[in-house]
């Protein structure tokens, strides 16, 4: 049938974007000054030493076999040492990661369910004080950077309420026993509360204004006034056909959403300590420490691509008009 | 059964001013009868359709006047009454495009099903079989219940649509240009169905057309509109054969395959009225051959003549006179001529 | 009369003889049409307009220089002095006059907001008039590189250029353009697909018209409306990335900004107590974006007119 080899087509292209997304980061980090070496050299390091460390490192080699090397080693998960830490890059990530899915994807998550039901709610009520109300707030919340955001947040309910911790992961000497009980923690989400907030705050806003505008057009279709007309109550009009029909507009910005969500990452773990992918990607390019640096941006990468991926499938799912005539 | 009496139904503008697009209607509609409701675009047939049903968008109004349904005044209804007992298990509607009428992302038969249950307490399975059952009697396949509306064609589409319509068997139909849409030869087809399903479960219809011929073939009532008020209102029979309304006259020559007296089309001159704050006089005068002072200073009221024939034109008794005239061709040529200093008239010589 | 239908006239039935200055002063005329009861549309406005004359005029209104470190009477530095009638909005941890570093950190922000969304919606529209009009091999590649920058991590894409070119203003500028033409491109893209339909391209065509001429003298006016939308957002996420970019440390050095001035309080643990140092260039942040889309949200309603009720 038309999904599956729509989703066929689509993982053809994700085969492409990837190839391209690859070479463009083999790229930007050769363009990046300066080489591993230089952290060296401040120690003192003689050129025939620093040649040493380039020919182990293959960066003597010609730029083709550097980038076939490249290609392999990304793909097989061989993503080299960390020039900084002396270890290997994935060891160093990998708990990195899940601190950033963890704090990140539930923001994502909460920030759509909310402003799906938030939009929803004001194109219901479209014309009121109500809806000029929650669209003014909507658009103060889309207009503040996370970390100013970041910063009321912690004002608030750090400094003055002493509600919640100013940041990190977890309260100083607390125990792990598990990779779960990392996470199934009272004290994780003491520390998780408020990055999440502010995550929330700043990500609702572009679904809540999309499904707001797709709401009010819905509104005013022939259908809607047919359902009014055969008698359905108002509540089961307003979900399951305004609603229903609203949101699939809203899946085109999940990509949008999920690149800020991203990128904003390395934002609200700045402000909150939060030992995550983003704020070892601004600290490792600050560092030039490009093993961690690239690999943090292919895995950023990755999860873009991938969700751009989903929220297709997604969308074609949900409207069956695609779902059957997509050849 | 139907008895609407004044009706007044307003749009707000964003200028502040009010388009009067049903301006004191009084009409009736009896038990298992088919009142055909025609008039150019815009003179406000699907505005007094949905006021019945008080389907007006945010900026409509009723203003005035009553809806009698079987003894109850559906203006006065609460929007929760009005939802349980009315809308669709006593009144339903045929839409003129069924294709957006439907929402896209559930299927047909789902929804059909969902009108069902909503007002009736039956099983699934039940709701789901009837469902069927209104498929093959529009001639649909009965298979195709659980398809989305956007693979049906525009007539299936529309049959669907009448089928919503007829599933709970609605004693009143409200059909708004149900076949436009869709070629003359699926119009008849469907046309014909319809009056053959609504004899069967006995329901009273409002035909709403721009299309004489469809309405002298399927109605027992004509109410011609003009302009907001309904300017005649008779027996199909009479309003073909014999009207009394310079209007009425007008729009029987653009169909002349539909009465004997004219054989060749004409056209009436001139464009339909403005219904923002109408001001006093008859709506038609500016487009009347027939016009004279009285026309155009005082708004002409409802009059009937015959049993059921109601006319609301100050000439109507000159009937004979008028019908002769009407008929030629000069009499709306020579208006076409005069457009631009309003109208002088071609018979009484009141020149202004 | 609304703002694309003056715009269309161009398109559709002007003689081309039409003098350019008419259509400016018909733009403007419209344009103030469409801001008429539209509070909104208007607050925004006013606030944008404040704010491009408070960028231009902030040498003149600040008191200090922002760079200046005061002095207390006993010759100490004035470290995070509380505001005062000499420091309206007190001092910095170096002893420097916030209310100054402010006043110059809007000409930052106004700077990089405008020019970087010119530039990302001059090429954002131009890609999308070339590849709607032409479409073929040249479509196909240009919109597989929009899929591609949406494929990119916006912020830390930007984080990487910076540091490889270096943290100067223009560099930052450039980056943010080179990024966010690609939403310019694909509206204006698929606007310009449904003009191309209309009978107004087909009569010029049929004038024979050249396809520059078709481009921009017929089918350009009737996209701008889009265009001026997304200017507007565009200047909005120009100033939000700017001012996360100075957060993280990578703004430019040699000037304040006032994401700069939340990094240094933020390092400093200031925003436990000096608020004076931490409220005003946040709210200010947050006032110039929302200025763009309060005016964005007007334009909107001309772009759809659904939007209207
Ligand atoms: N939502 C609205 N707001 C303002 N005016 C309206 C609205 N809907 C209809 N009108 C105006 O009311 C008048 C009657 O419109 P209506 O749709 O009832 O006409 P109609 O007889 O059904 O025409 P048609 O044959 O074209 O369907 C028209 O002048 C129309 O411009
Ligand atoms: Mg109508």
């Amino acid at each position: 049938m038309g999904l599956q080899r729509y989703v066929g087509r689509r993982l053809v292209q994700l085969v492409i974007t990837y190839w391209v997304f690859l070479t463009l980061l083999f790229g930007i980090f050769r363009l990046a000054p300066g080489d591993p070496t230089s952290m060296y050299q401040m120690d003192g390091l003689s050129p025939e030493a620093r040649q040493q460390i380039l020919e182990r490192l293959g960066l003597n080699d010609p730029l083709h076999v550097q980038y076939m090397r490249f290609m392999v080693d990304f793909i097989t998960g061989n993503w080299g040492d960390s020039f900084r830490y002396g270890e290997p890059v994935m060891d160093i990530i990998v708990i990195k990661f899940w601190n950033t899915v963890l704090l990140m994807g539930p923001a994502f998550f909460l920030a759509f369910a909310i402003g799906i039901i938030f939009g929803a709610f004001m194109g219901w009520v479209r014309g009121t004080k109500k809806e000029k109300g929650g669209l003014i707030l909507t658009l103060f919340a889309r207009s503040s950077p996370e970390f100013w955001i970041g910063i009321i947040v912690l004002m608030v309910f750090t400094f003055q309420l002493g509600w919640f911790p100013s940041g990190g992961i977890r309260a100083p000497g607390a125990e792990i026993n598990s990779f779960w009980g990392r996470y199934l923690a009272w004290d994780f989400l003491h520390h998780l509360a408020l990055p999440l907030l502010t995550g929330v705050i700043f990500y609702m806003a572009t679904p809540t204004l999309l499904m707001r505008s797709s709401m009010i057009s819905v509104l005013n279709s022939d259908f809607v006034e047919m359902k009014k007309a055969e008698g359905i109550p108002e509540y089961i009009i307003l979900y399951k056909h305004a609603a229903r029909n609203s949101i699939l507009p809203v899946t085109t910005v999940v990509a949008i959403v999920i690149g800020l969500t991203i990128g904003g990452s390395l934002v609200i773990e700045t402000v909150f300590n939060w030992p995550g992918m983003g704020r070892e990607m601004v600290q490792s390019v600050t560092y030039n420490d490009y093993n961690v640096s690239q690999a943090i941006f292919f895995l950023m990468g990755s999860v873009v691509i991938f969700m751009n991926l989903v929220a297709d499938i997604a969308y074609v799912y949900l409207d069956p008009r695609v779902r059957f005539d997509e050849q | 059964m139907l008895n609407i009496e004044n009706l007044h139904a307003h749009y707000h503008t964003d200028e502040g001013t009010d388009v009067h697009a049903v301006d004191g209607v009084d009409l009736e509609v009896g038990s298992n009868e088919t009142l055909g409701l025609v008039g150019e675009s815009g003179c406000g047939k699907t505005t007094l359709a949905k006021a019945l049903i008080r389907l007006l968008p945010t900026n409509g109004e009723i203003v005035d006047g009553s809806v009698n349904f079987k003894e109850t005044d559906l203006t006065e209804l609460s929007d929760e009454e009005l939802r349980k007992q009315i809308r669709w298990t006593e009144i339903s509607m045929i839409p003129q495009n069924a294709m957006n009428s439907l929402d896209p992302v559930h299927t047909v038969g789902a929804q059909i099903v969902q009108a069902i249950r909503t007002h009736e307490d039956c099983s699934k399975e039940e709701a789901w079989n009837r469902t069927r059952e209104l498929f093959e009697e529009l001639g649909l396949d009965e298979n195709r219940v659980k398809d989305y509306p956007h693979q049906f064609s525009g007539g299936m589409a529309q049959r669907a649509a009448i089928a919503l319509a007829l599933c709970l068997e609605p004693a009143l139909i409200l059909a708004d240009e149900p076949t436009t849409a869709l070629d003359v030869v699926v119009q008849d087809q469907i046309l014909t169905m319809v009056s053959e399903l609504q004899d069967e479960i006995d329901s009273s219809m409002i035909m709403i057309t721009h299309d004489m011929s469809v309405v002298s073939e399927t109605c027992d009532k004509i109410a011609v509109m003009y302009g907001g008020n309904v300017a005649e209102y008779a027996d199909s029979e009479t309003i073909i054969k014999n009207p009394r309304h310079p209007y009425t006259l007008g729009m029987r020559n653009a169909f002349p395959d539909i009465s004997k007296d004219t054989q060749e089309l004409i056209s009436i001159p001139g464009s339909p009225p403005d219904l923002i704050e109408p001001e006093e006089g008859c709506k038609f005068a500016p487009r009347c051959p027939f016009a004279q002072d009285e026309c155009r200073e005082v708004t002409p009221e409802p009059e009937e003549f015959e049993e059921g024939h109601v006319v609301r034109c100050h000439r109507a008794d000159e009937v004979e006179y008028l019908q002769e005239e009407a008929s030629k061709r000069e009499t709306w040529a020579e208006m076409k001529d005069d457009q631009g200093d309003l109208i002088s008239a071609t018979d009484g010589g009141t020149d202004e | 009369m609304s703002f694309s239908d003056i715009l269309n006239r161009g398109g559709s039935d002007t003689p081309s003889g039409v003098g350019i200055g008419q259509r400016i002063r018909e733009a403007f005329q419209s344009t103030v049409d469409l801001f008429s009861g539209e509070r909104m549309g208007q607050f925004g406005v006013f606030l944008l307009i404040t704010f491009i004359l408070l960028a231009m005029t902030a040498p003149l209104l600040a008191p200090y220089n922002p760079d200046t470190r005061h002095e207390a009477e006993d010759g100490s530095l004035l470290r995070l002095a509380e505001p005062s009638g000499d420091h309206l909005l007190g001092t910095n941890h170096e002893g420097q006059d916030v209310l100054s570093q402010v006043l110059y950190g809007t000409q930052v922000s106004v700077f990089v907001g405008l020019f970087a969304a010119l530039i990302a919606v001059f090429i954002g529209t131009n890609v999308g008039l070339i590849t709607a009009y032409y479409g073929g091999l040249v479509d196909d590649i240009l919109m597989r590189l929009v899929d591609i920058a949406y494929g990119l991590p916006f912020l830390p894409f930007v984080i990487v250029l910076v540091f490889i070119f270096g943290a100067d203003l223009f560099n930052i500028v450039l980056v943010i353009a080179a990024l966010l033409w690609r939403d310019s491109a694909r509206v204006v893209r698929a606007e310009v697909l449904t003009q191309k339909e209309r009978d107004y391209v087909e009569s010029a065509e049929a004038i024979g018209a050249s396809d520059f001429r078709i481009l921009y003298r017929h089918i350009l006016p009737n996209v701008l409306p889009i265009a001026f939308l997304y200017i507007a957002f565009a200047i909005a996420y120009a100033v939000i990335f700017e001012a996360s970019i100075a957060f993280l440390g990578y703004g430019d050095p040699e000037l304040i900004s006032w994401g700069k001035m939340l990094y240094q309080a933020y390092t400093f643990g200031a925003i436990r107590f000096a608020w004076w140092w931490v409220i005003p260039p946040g709210i200010l942040l947050m006032f110039l974006v929302s200025s763009v889309f309060f005016i964005g949200r007007t334009l909107e309603k001309f772009t759809n007119p659904e939007l209207r009720h």
